[in-house]
């Protein structure tokens, strides 16, 4: 029954921010491998690259003021990787739909509400997403055993673990198209884990009701 | 847990004396029903846990990827004659097409017929429903 509820609102949410977020319809013609679109993309390359290192550094920094936390997030992204997906998905489509929301109310009220909730959907993005690149990094170069671990020089903490989820990401962002999707998933990947550890706390977000026992 | 709990729980042996001083731990070896004299906990035998050697800092690995990447990006960015603005122009682009996206949403919002009005306002509630039923699951990772 569970199972089934998680199944139909990952579908549901999949249809909202497929609709929401619909990317352009590709139509690649022959004319557009000229000169100019070539330069238009060493240009796109040249900026995602400067992107790349601001990421790297903020991923650094995050790591460094609160590995633990960031640790936390990626043991469980990769422990319930499903449900981190689907609570993405709804909380990304609770975010578009709250600020249309906030976007109705009146000025006064709906844009002091809006700035707060860019905040926290941004906040959630940025420490989500080096989640991820911790979880990446420990998937692909993390080590299997003690005796490995004890073996590498340089190759092991949260820091290289989150540098080698970084570089991974940002080689697989310079693919045209496909890079963006992964991206995008991976923010999906790295909001719902946010979310679901309430930033690498592991508090529950709701205090739970209990009859007083005499 | 007390810190000196916490060491022998981590390396038994170092600290076997510990076991002897500390009721806490006699009691919880009770509570498993491990007898505390024929105890063996074998650290090697136990699976990789994600904290061990989390805490290491490879200070020429980050500081030689970090300047890779800015080596690599600032070449890309003078062969292609992009200027630093551009970069932080094309990162607030994104958030000012997300604010006209969701502006023009609400535009319509307000423009459409009350139905529509009320069904956005259940879907609105129904969403929310279902990220509140999402987040009151606690989190498994560490216990997985």
């Amino acid at each position: 029954m569970r199972k089934g509820v998680l199944l139909l609102a990952i579908v549901a949410a999949m249809i909202v921010t497929a609709s929401i977020a619909q990317p352009a319809p590709l139509d690649i013609r022959p004319a557009d491998f000229s000169l100019a679109n070539g330069l238009a993309m060493v240009q796109r390359t040249a900026v995602i690259l400067s992107l790349l290192f601001v990421w790297l550094i903020a991923a650094i920094v995050v790591t460094l003021m609160s590995a633990r936390e960031v640790r936390y997030s990626s043991v469980e992204l990769r422990a319930s990787a499903l449900h981190c997906f689907a609570l993405g998905l709804v909380a990304i489509t609770s975010f578009v739909l709250t600020a249309i929301v906030f976007s109705y109310l009146p000025s006064v009220i709906g844009v002091p509400l809006m700035i707060a909730l860019a905040v926290f959907a941004i906040v959630a993005k940025i420490y989500g997403a080096i989640a991820v690149f911790h979880a990446l990094g420990t998937i692909v170069a993390g080590a299997r055993s003690r005796e490995a671990l004890e073996r590498r020089r340089w190759l092991r903490g949260d820091l290289a673990m989150v540098l080698v989820g970084v570089l991974i990401l940002g080689a697989l962002r310079l693919v045209p198209v496909v890079g963006t999707i992964i991206w995008a998933l991976a923010s999906v990947f790295g909001v719902g884990t946010a979310l679901a550890t309430k930033f690498g706390r592991r508090e529950p977000w709701f205090l739970a009701w209990r009859p007083v026992e005499n | 847990m007390k810190e000196a709990c916490q060491r022998y729980l981590e390396e038994p042996e170092a600290h076997a004396g510990h076991l002897a001083d500390c009721e806490d731990c006699r009691a919880l070896f009770d509570t498993l029903g491990v007898p505390v004299e024929n105890r063996a906990v074998r650290v090697d035998a136990l699976p990789l846990a994600p904290w061990e050697s989390a805490a290491h800092r490879s200070w020429p690995l980050i500081a030689g990827g970090a300047l890779l990447v800015l080596v690599v990006a600032v070449a890309v960015c003078a062969w292609a004659g992009v200027p630093p603005l551009r970069v932080v122009q094309s990162s607030l682009s994104a958030i000012t097409g997300a604010r006209v996206t969701i502006g023009a949403a609400a535009a319509t919002l307000r423009q459409a017929s009350l139905v529509w009005q009320v069904a956005f306002g259940l879907f609105f509630v129904a969403v929310n429903t279902v990220l509140v039923l999402l987040l009151r699951r606690a989190p498994k990772g560490i216990d997985a």
